[in-house]
């Protein structure tokens, strides 16, 4: 049964986000904000870097502003001016890419001004971004959302929000993998990542997907075959779970924007949750330089090296 | 041309017949058709290309640089900066490759006939001139007088030593060769100082002549403005265009400048067209 | 070939058409389908596939779903993801290289294709027969026959009328279906090859009758002018829009890909040196190292120079060369992009543009 999520809190936080824009932006405090604008589709939103205060008044924040705006901030993104200080909206989910960017000294935290977004949930695909937002609509990962308040930001407008309460998703899928054997789990992955055509939305969109020169784009050797085609898709996005393992702040992004419906998030939260189970770690609360698969410290556990 | 086959991407086999070090990491090959047939019938004209190929490596775009006029074997000069390049180093005489083409258009060169010539050229940029300077010396009376101004970073750098000692020796082929400052040997019997330069204080005269350039997009900068100093007008100024192109057939989307295709369109083009095109090459 | 322009959402059929005109039952059309399997036809439609509805190949006629828009186009069938274009065999110095033979290509029938998808594969006609014909593409073309099914639904991605196509254009289909309001279709014979295939199988069709169609959809776009959007792009290759719009652009491969009319396309060796295949697959002009050089130069270097080609290439370059736009307004590009950027919204404000 769906239940309606209550959307009273985005007009107040819209308000807040283009108060405070318009101050930094007039103040010279900052040179750009990334932040959402409304699109032409009903209801639609699309990510924007606004640069003088006027635009302020046209930012938002609704349901339909689901991207992580911090892949905006990498080095990958060239075209992203990048002169000054910076201010950002982001969600809870999103500012633990910012932690994780930080850690790996991506990004310097007194570069960027950080306005938190308290959020009630966005939905889990805007191919109709005119959708009502219920427990239904509502993106997988806000389900388990505990920081619908983010902590640590700049500047967070004062706003009651509460989490979509539902059953979470993310555990139904978890438990559905882990009944599988390791056969049967080969074969699921096997077909998944068959459907791929190398599009590499889930990579574009990743704020920890900055490499310059990603392993698929190599020739010598050739890691990873270009072409569409069952080994190479394997390879590729088991490359880039494992590149991924303890620096996926679980934004989910990936998911979202795969053409072809791969649950991509799924094998990242898989693999998270391995990395909690054997190094009680978990990415993006904290600025840390190295996750565990970057660092050895000798407690770890060997019980695996048979 | 593989004409039997209906497969537009199917390439021809050829030999490596004999391979030239030109500088430390520029190489000549000749090339010798495998069928017969081919070997026979082939004809292309200054200016094209074609798609090489070192199988399990794949194809990378270079000119003819081979005149048309001389039958029985194809000529490329490259460099080697990338996985095929590197592969096609790897190759030895007797070893098979293959070549798909001839591609793109050529030097109007019935449309030189009766003027002078005046090539100019930089560094590795020699093989898309080279092939039409040996198409207009095998018919040296069909045009006047011939100046070749072609340098160089250094004297190690020039390809095709042993041809302009020939081209130098002849007394119907003006050479002026150059080195950058610092580039000239003890024994460097040639110019010092920048293509442009050189050009300009050769001054030779536009009246009844074309120009042909190539070389590194900073040479083509300097250079078109010296011809126009000299006189020349836009359209009788020729370039060629190195752009990334695949598969040479105008499908594949990867070369175009605006709505020009280099592999269709080009890859020659006169001073005039390069300067209506957009700022994207 | 069809000419850019705008049309009425409702095409009134010409009397001298009703002949064309037959009928064919829900029912009917799967026994077809079904026929056309066992007889060895290769029959591609919209199936849901590991979660996705998608137009692929079908074991029998229950498979299909023909209630929506299917993610990818229908492009693939004549100019497939990947395929292979040549094999090579290496021993010592000697080379054996296999040629692919589009005779292999087996006779098709692609069902189901809404107008956005049938009409962007004449379109595509223009590039491979451009002096070279690309005969893995206009095999495909020549063995396959295309039966349209018209929309009566459409969302606010939609806008084929502004481009000159409705969703009742049977452009590019050689049997084009309307759903009847009392079930089944009716099925207007636009080409030979849809009169044969009628006309072999005419014990499914009954005649037509004037039973009432299901009412098509009325997309409603802005209001785009294409000859007023190519006479501003022929003059702004310059300008601060693409900076605007495109800044956003994250430079994956998803708009082109599930385009119906985009082609670009990569040819690699995958193998080793002793054997392997030629290939050529799906490349788009939004990836990053798309233009790059050898020498480490890239002409397109930033992503608003990347997706100006994009719009370039669709509503300038195409029209330059071939005379026709290469956008059929199905809107994937624009439910797809990951950060909603939305193509007919950036042709709308271009159109407005003097």
């Amino acid at each position: 049964m769906s239940n309606h999520i209550d959307t009273s809190a985005y007009s107040a936080v819209t308000a807040a986000i283009r108060s405070e824009a318009a101050r930094l932006l007039a103040g010279g405090e900052v040179s750009a904000v990334i932040g959402y604008l409304p699109a032409r589709r009903k209801g639609s939103a699309q990510p924007a870097i606004i640069t003088s205060a006027d635009q302020a008044a046209e930012l938002i924040f609704s349901p339909a502003c689901v991207n992580n705006l911090a892949v905006y901030l990498t080095k990958a993104k060239k075209e992203v001016p990048k002169s000054g200080r910076i201010a950002i909206t982001a969600k809870s989910c999103d500012m633990r890419a910012l932690a994780g960017l930080i850690g790996e000294s991506q990004l310097q935290r007194s570069d960027i001004h950080i306005i938190g977004l308290p959020c009630p949930g966005v939905l889990s695909s805007v191919a109709d971004p005119s959708a009502l937002l219920t427990t239904d609509t509502v993106a997988s990962k806000c389900l388990e959302c505990e920081f619908n308040l983010p902590q640590g930001a700049d500047f967070t407008p004062v706003v009651n929000v509460t989490a979509p309460r539902g059953p979470s998703r993310y555990a139904a899928e978890i438990a559905r993998l882990e009944a599988m054997t390791p056969a049967e789990r080969w074969s699921f992955w096997k077909a998944q990542f068959s459907k791929c055509i190398r599009c590499y939305a889930c990579r574009q969109v990743c704020p920890f997907c900055y490499c310059e020169q990603c392993m698929c784009d190599r020739n010598r050797p050739q890691m990873v075959e270009t072409t569409p085609r069952p080994a190479g898709n394997l390879a590729w996005h088991i490359i880039r779970a494992i590149h991924l393992s303890g620096r996926c702040a679980g934004c989910a992004e990936c998911e979202r924007v795969c053409p072809m419906d791969i649950p991509l998030n799924l094998l990242n939260r898989k693999m998270a949750r391995e990395l909690k189970e054997l190094y009680d770690y978990e990415a993006g609360f904290e600025p840390q330089e190295k996750g565990p698969l970057n660092s050895y410290l000798e407690k770890d556990d060997q019980s695996f090296i048979k | 041309m593989c004409d039997q086959s209906q497969n537009i991407y199917l390439p021809n086999l050829v030999t490596i017949e004999s391979i030239i070090d030109e500088t430390p990491d520029v190489r000549t090959f000749r090339l010798v058709f495998q069928d017969d047939r081919v070997r026979e019938n082939f004809t292309f004209r200054a200016g094209q290309f074609a798609e090489y190929s070192v199988f399990g490596a794949g194809e990378s775009t270079f000119c003819i640089a081979s005149s048309p006029t001389r039958k029985g074997y194809i000529e490329c000069t490259f460099r080697g900066v990338g996985r095929v390049t590197e592969a096609l180093r790897r190759l030895e005489t007797g070893d098979t490759m293959a070549v798909r083409g001839p591609y793109g258009n050529s030097y109007p060169i019935e449309q030189f006939y009766g003027k002078n010539l005046v090539f100019v050229a930089g560094g590795i940029a020699l093989p898309p001139l080279r092939t039409l300077i040996w198409n207009c010396l095998d018919q040296r009376d069909q045009f006047g007088e011939i100046t070749i101004v072609y340098g160089a970073r250094s004297e190690a750098d020039l390809v095709y030593k042993r041809e302009l000692d020939e081209w130098q020796g002849r007394t119907d082929v003006n050479l002026v060769k150059t080195v950058d400052p610092g580039g000239n040997g003890p024994e460097w019997d040639g110019r010092v100082g920048f293509v442009p330069t050189i050009l300009e204080e050769t001054g030779p005269s536009h009246e009844n002549t074309v120009a042909l350039v190539c070389g590194p997009p900073i040479m083509i900068k300097f250079t078109l403005p010296v011809l126009e100093k000299l006189g020349f007008s836009d359209e009788q100024v020729y370039t060629t265009l190195e752009n990334r192109m695949k598969c040479g057939l105008g499908k594949c989307g990867h070369c175009n400048v605006g709505n020009v295709y280099v592999c269709k369109d080009g890859p020659v083009f006169t001073a005039a067209q390069l300067k209506a095109m957009p700022n994207e090459f | 070939m069809r000419s850019p322009g705008k049309r009425a959402a409702v095409r009134v059929v010409p009397d001298n058409e009703t002949k064309m005109q037959k009928h064919i039952s829900e029912q009917n059309l799967k026994a077809l389908l079904d026929r056309l399997i066992s007889t060895g036809t290769r029959v591609i439609a919209p199936r849901v596939e590991t979660g996705t509805l998608l137009y692929g190949p079908i074991r029998d006629a229950s498979q299909i779903d023909l209630s929506r828009l299917p993610r990818r186009s229908a492009k693939e069938t004549f100019f497939p993801v990947c395929e292979d274009i040549l094999s090579y065999e290496k021993h010592g110095q000697q080379v054996t290289v296999g040629d692919v033979d589009p005779a292999r290509f087996a006779e098709t029938v692609l069902v189901g294709v809404r107008p956005c998808d049938a009409a962007a594969v004449p379109v595509l006609d223009a590039v491979f027969t451009w002096d070279y014909n690309d005969a893995f593409f206009l095999e495909r073309r020549r063995k396959t026959t295309v039966i349209g099914l018209g929309c009566t639904t459409a969302d606010d991605a939609c806008f084929c009328t502004a481009v000159g196509l409705a969703p009742d254009s049977s452009t590019g289909s050689d049997l084009f279906l309307t759903p009847l309001k009392s079930g089944g279709y009716a099925c207007q014979i636009c080409s030979e090859k849809g009169e044969r295939l009628v006309a072999a199988h005419g014990d499914l069709f009954t005649a037509a009758d004037h039973a009432e169609t299901v009412p098509f959809a009325t997309p409603s776009p802005g209001n785009i002018d294409l000859k007023q959007v190519k006479s501003w792009l022929d003059h702004h290759f310059e300008d601060p829009l693409w900076d605007e719009i495109a800044t956003r652009c994250v430079g994956c491969g998803a708009c082109a890909f599930v385009c119906p009319a985009c082609h670009c396309f990569d040819i690699v060796d995958e193998g080793t040196e002793k054997q392997g295949r030629r290939r050529k697959s799906w490349d788009a002009c939004g990836f990053g190292k798309f233009t790059l050089h050898a020498s480490g130069h890239n002409p397109r270097d930033l992503q608003p120079k990347r997706y100006r080609n994009r719009i370039m290439h669709k509503f300038k370059y195409y029209d330059d060369k071939f005379g026709q736009t290469l956008c059929t307004g199905c809107g994937r590009c624009i439910r797809i992009c990951p950060v909603g950027i939305d193509i007919a919204a950036i042709v709308e404000d271009i159109s407005q543009r003097s």
